[in-house]
């Protein structure tokens, strides 16, 4: 219960200060949202009104907290560059940004568990030997260049899709998830190669201790002890691996949006910036950062599962 | 029931493949309890393991035979080996600390072997597991049942790998050094244990250990073995009373004997140079300002002593009784203490246990031993250097060792070097905690005598922190005996050893095997 | 030589990531320094010209000779990352061993800060940064250097809360030594391999972010090259021309190759 009551606090500061950073970053740019507005041509009477208008005269943390609240009950501010409510802009792009991340969170456990648990078990054959000099380049390729490299390949040799050719999810949501198949592959490939790795070594390092030994002594058969006891305690890195990852993941979808042209968060954030959007881009920012911190929580409990030692004091 | 004859084991991992066990005989009748002694290297654990059926086939070879009720193991299939491990044949090993998966709970392992033999309800299975608990001793087996390792003490954590092994009435028990990990007198407790599950459930017991007095008190025949080979065996008391071989006789002779070292001083002058009055230390787990801080651990409470100038002060107790935390509190190194400490010199320096830990790796001698007197100043580098080699040569050792990094030293040349270092700036008192245990046998007695040298052509009084009692009956001319952060008893060596008024001063004593002469 | 192989085989690692760094690094020093042609100047003749002896590895949209183009992309991007990790190691030691070594509560609002910064994609903060500061060379180093420091803290920092109770620590303490002797004497000599083989990690790391964002087209900004910006550029020739992405994108892979071995290796070392 205390660890529980602890875990929220310091989720609710580690909020504050992630929101409190976003907001100083954008303070710090020069121009405000009145000259935004105006442009450079108003007289500074005019100005100020604005200024007044939009509440930018306030102290600096009541506009924090006015804007922190406001965030979280969905008011966004409005879009420089467009002009309509940046709320609008991003809700129908949420589903497009998290289908990706998702679904190569979920490709990176299905392919790294089984391969892991195997090149373990068969470490010395030739094939998990050419498994570990394949993993070793996978986690070389830069995401965006394993993209343009999947796009080549199965796009335009093989044809199993076709680039450029998205397909939103509210028009066909097979076709949409079929679309994200290799844009999620490409973030998932590099990363589920390190987490291979991890997990192997993992399982290695565990079999040589001595409650395996412990184990086989009791008549487990080396299935058992593997499933049972080894597998259990080598997890426990590869979860913390994984919670460290996510932030990558999402920055691995926000590149390859680019190179597959998936209308999602990264692309918007990319035009954003570049037109100096900043509603937008502060809203994207901390609307991600926002996913990191909650999918850590989740991330820091599974933990607490999965290892007894940290539970309690 | 079991029967080993003519057992070679080869390792053929390496690049040479290596021979560990050679032409091994042993039989162990129903009942009986049999003790295999050897040092760590002379291939006991490798034959128990092998009578385990735990060797991996894949590495080693094995030849021979290992018939157990009439089945050769060494041929077995090994889904049939299976059903003889942990049901007829169980193991205990050394580590309790790591012989327990820790993620799983207490009960969970306890009943594994029954699950995995036996066809019952889970209902059944608790109810043998808490039973089994009971029966080696457990408080509170109920609790006990869902907690994890990691909140069990080693003692505790041995009594739980008993139980597991126990739990489907082997016929055999092989202990693999039950008691090295633990504390002499956990060690008594786990050895009653195993004599009481012995005489009531008729569980033969294999017994490996390297320390012939335990072997002594628990087997009724032993096995010796050196370098893989058999060199004895008999009947305990025949091998203890008539050892055929030299190495049996020198591993008799092995035990310890309680002798001073020549030149070990009394001081009669008695003029203090330290004075602990009501001292009291707690250690508080400070884990960060937003997690709650654990409750203070009250780990030295109310302790009074003087030591006086010149005495070797022995300071004796287990592994958690207080007495390296005494010595850092002293030294002033910690912040939540109370009472009264007075030193009557400058302040005294420390050498610590580990050798390994306590030099600088990154330095050379040299450069650590002229430490001190950079941070004094007022020195030249001539000056320094000439201190650090005249010192080298007062520890044993030459001025070759000045360009030399710790990394290229023995574990005893480091251990002079900490105690060339902690004479640097000439103390008056060294508080030394545990110098010598963590060295080999032969070392330890070099080094001190080299204690007993300072000691005498310096001057220098040493309060020694250790838990072994035949050291400081070696050294020391009085001493303090620490319980739970308490002294329970202090006086000189005579009084200690000799007439022990507090009982856990005379278990101390016996479980050292110190005879009053 | 048996020596050499023993040591080989105990970290190949080590080994294999040392070459492939120094063989990329000399061929895009040799490439800055010895090429013939200008990267920049176009030839309209040789638009896309296949690779041969006068052009190694063939020419780009705009006729230009693709392997000067690469090296001196390369080394646009090793600078970077160099003065990236310079930033992030110099601030993060400092931050690391005071929070470290003193603990307390600065230590436990820094490390709050730090997770808090951490809690951001890499690239998405040098975004903040990058819109704050506007692109550009300087300010993608000074945008991913602030990025890199709570990392190089956090490594800095345990390794400091791991010293400083060490038994040689607390004898240099007994013997008078000041905090600031304590931890840049005694501690820090202590650090360096950790410290060094996440430093190659980290540059690593910074040579994939600065491909990344000028991949974006949020980095470098022409007419500076930069080995994102041309595969971003060789991404539209995909099809035509898959040569141009090829090349540039196993350049990448080998430096990103390279420095993540010889990191793993001075790691197995440390």
């Amino acid at each position: 219960m205390k660890t529980a009551v602890r875990k929220a606090a310091a989720f609710i500061i580690t909020v504050l200060l992630v929101t409190l950073f976003v907001f100083i970053a954008f303070e710090l740019i020069p121009g405000d949202a009145a000259t935004a507005k105006l442009g450079t041509s108003a007289t500074p009477e005019a100005y100020e009104a604005l200024r007044e208008e939009l509440g930018l005269t306030r102290p600096f943390f009541v506009r924090y907290f006015s804007w922190l609240f406001s965030f979280f009950f969905g008011d966004m501010g409005t879009s420089y560059s467009y002009g309509v409510s940046v709320r609008s802009m991003l809700a129908s792009k949420l589903p497009i940004t998290l289908t990706l991340t998702l679904m190569s969170f979920v490709m990176i456990i299905i392919l790294s568990i089984p391969i892991g648990v195997l090149s373990s078990k068969y470490e010395d054959r030739a094939g998990a030997k050419a498994l570990d000099v394949l993993g070793q380049l996978t986690m070389s390729v830069p995401p965006f260049f394993l993209g343009i490299l999947i796009t080549y390949f199965f796009g335009m040799v093989l044809r199993l899709f076709t680039p450029g050719g998205f397909v939103s999810y509210d028009v066909n949501p097979v076709r949409f998830a079929a679309y994200l198949f290799f844009p999620s592959l490409a973030i998932a490939l590099p990363k589920a190669a390190m987490s291979i790795k991890l997990l192997k070594t993992s399982i290695l390092s565990e079999r040589k201790l001595d409650y395996v030994r412990t184990a086989y002594s009791r008549g487990n058969s080396s299935m058992d002890v593997m499933y049972k006891h080894v597998l259990k305690n080598a997890i426990i890195p590869v979860i913390t691996f994984l919670g460290m990852t996510l932030a990558d993941i999402v920055a691995g979808s926000l590149v390859i949006e680019q190179v597959f042209s998936i209308p999602g968060y990264g692309r918007l954030l990319i035009t954003s910036i570049s037109n100096r959007d900043y509603p937008v881009v502060q809203a994207i920012i901390a609307i991600i950062a926002m996913l990191v911190i909650i999918i850590n929580l989740i991330v820091d409990v599974l933990y607490q599962v999965m290892d007894p030692r940290l539970r309690g004091n | 029931m079991l029967d080993v004859t003519d057992l070679h084991i080869e390792i053929e991992d390496s690049l040479i493949p290596e021979t560990v066990v050679y032409d091994f005989d042993l039989t162990v009748g129903a009942g009986e309890i049999v003790g295999i002694v050897g040092e760590s290297g002379s291939g006991k654990s490798m034959s128990a393991l092998a009578i385990a059926g735990l060797l991996s086939r894949r590495d080693m070879k094995k030849h021979g035979s290992i018939t157990f009720e009439g089945n050769e193991l060494l041929t077995m299939n090994r889904s049939m080996l299976r059903r003889i491990q942990g049901d007829d044949i169980a193991v205990v090993f050394q580590e309790p600390m790591t012989s327990l998966n820790p993620v799983k709970t207490i009960g969970w392992q306890v009943e594994e072997a029954l699950r995995i033999h036996r066809d019952l309800s889970d209902e059944e299975l608790k109810r043998a597991a808490v039973k089994m608990l009971d029966d080696v001793e457990i408080p509170d087996p109920e609790g006990c049942y869902h907690k994890y390792p990691h909140e069990l003490s080693g003692g505790m954590r041995q009594r739980v790998m008993i139980a597991a092994a126990l739990i489907c009435d082997p016929k055999l028990l092989i202990a693999d050094e039950p008691t090295t990990a633990l504390d002499v007198t956990i060690q008594a407790q786990i050895i009653e244990l195993l004599k009481k599950i012995n005489r009531e459930k008729g569980t033969a017991i294999l017994f490996i250990s390297h320390d012939l007095s335990l072997v002594r008190t628990l087997c009724s025949r032993v096995v010796v073995m050196n370098k893989g080979r058999i060199v004895e065996s008999g009947p305990v008391e025949d091998v203890f009373a008539h050892p055929k071989e030299e190495y049996t006789r020198q591993l008799i002779g092995a035990i310890p004997k309680f002798e001073k070292i020549a030149g070990v001083t009394y001081h009669p002058d008695r003029k203090p140079i330290l004075e602990v009055s009501h001292v009291s230390a707690r250690y508080r787990k400070v884990t960060g300002y937003f997690r709650p801080n654990s409750k203070p651990k009250q780990v030295v409470s109310d302790v009074s002593f003087t030591m006086y100038e010149g005495e070797i002060m022995g300071l004796v107790g287990e592994s958690g009784s207080g007495k390296t935390t005494l010595g850092k509190t002293i030294l002033g190194m910690l912040d939540d203490t109370e009472g009264k400490i007075v030193h009557y010199s400058q302040m005294p320096q420390m050498i610590f246990q580990d050798p390994y830990g306590s030099l600088n790796p990154t330095k050379t001698v040299g450069r650590i031993l002229e430490e001190p007197l950079r941070i004094k100043g007022g020195y030249t580098a001539a000056e320094r250097l000439a201190m650090a080699k005249d010192m080298l040569g007062l520890v044993g050792l030459d001025e070759t060792y000045l360009k030399r990094k710790p990394n290229a030293l023995s574990g005893g040349q480091r251990q002079r070097v900490c105690i060339a270092l902690a004479l640097m700036l000439g103390p008056k008192l060294i508080i030394a905690d545990e110098p010598v245990s963590a060295l080999d046998v032969t070392v330890q007695e070099q080094v001190l005598n080299l204690l007993i040298k300072v000691n005498r052509e310096l001057g220098v009084a040493i309060l020694f922190i250790s838990h072994d009692l035949k050291v400081v009956y070696e050294l020391c001319s009085r001493m303090i005996v620490m319980k739970s952060g308490q002294i329970v008893e202090q006086g000189t060596d005579d009084e200690i050893y000799n007439n022990p008024r507090h009982p856990y001063t005379q278990q101390l004593l016996s479980s050292a095997g110190y005879v009053n002469r | 030589m048996e020596k050499f192989l023993f040591r080989f085989r105990k970290n190949p690692e080590l080994y294999i990531g040392a070459a492939i760094s120094a063989v990329m690094m000399l061929i895009i020093i040799a490439g800055v320094l010895f090429s013939p042609y200008d990267p920049d100047s176009m030839d309209a003749a040789s638009k896309f010209a296949s690779p041969s002896l006068k052009h190694l590895l063939g020419c780009d949209n705009f006729g230009r000779d693709l392997f000067s183009r690469l090296t001196l992309g390369g080394a646009t991007t090793l600078l970077i990352a160099f003065f990236t990790v310079l930033i992030g190691i110099t601030v993060g030691t400092l931050v690391g061993a005071f929070t470290g070594y003193y603990g307390g509560a600065v230590d436990e609002v820094l490390m709050r800060f730090n997770d808090a910064v951490l809690a951001f994609p890499s690239i998405l903060l040098a975004l903040v940064f990058i819109s704050v500061f506007g692109s550009g060379t300087w300010k993608v180093i000074i945008s991913l250097g602030i990025v890199f420091v709570p990392s190089f803290a956090r490594i800095v920092r345990s390794e400091f809360m791991r010293c400083k109770n060490l038994d040689y620590v607390r004898s240099a303490r007994l013997m008078g030594a000041k905090d600031i002797r304590i931890m840049f004497v005694h501690i820090f000599p202590n650090t360096v391999p950790v410290v060094l083989s996440s430093a190659v990690i980290g540059f690593n790391n910074a040579v994939l972010a600065e491909a990344g964002m000028s991949f974006l087209g949020i980095g470098v900004q022409p007419p500076a090259s930069s080995l994102g910006r041309m595969l971003s550029d060789a991404q539209a020739f995909l099809f035509s021309e898959p040569g141009y992405a090829v090349f540039t994108g196993v350049t990448i892979a080998l430096m990103v190759l390279g420095f993540s071995l010889l990191g793993d290796g001075l790691k197995k070392n440390a």
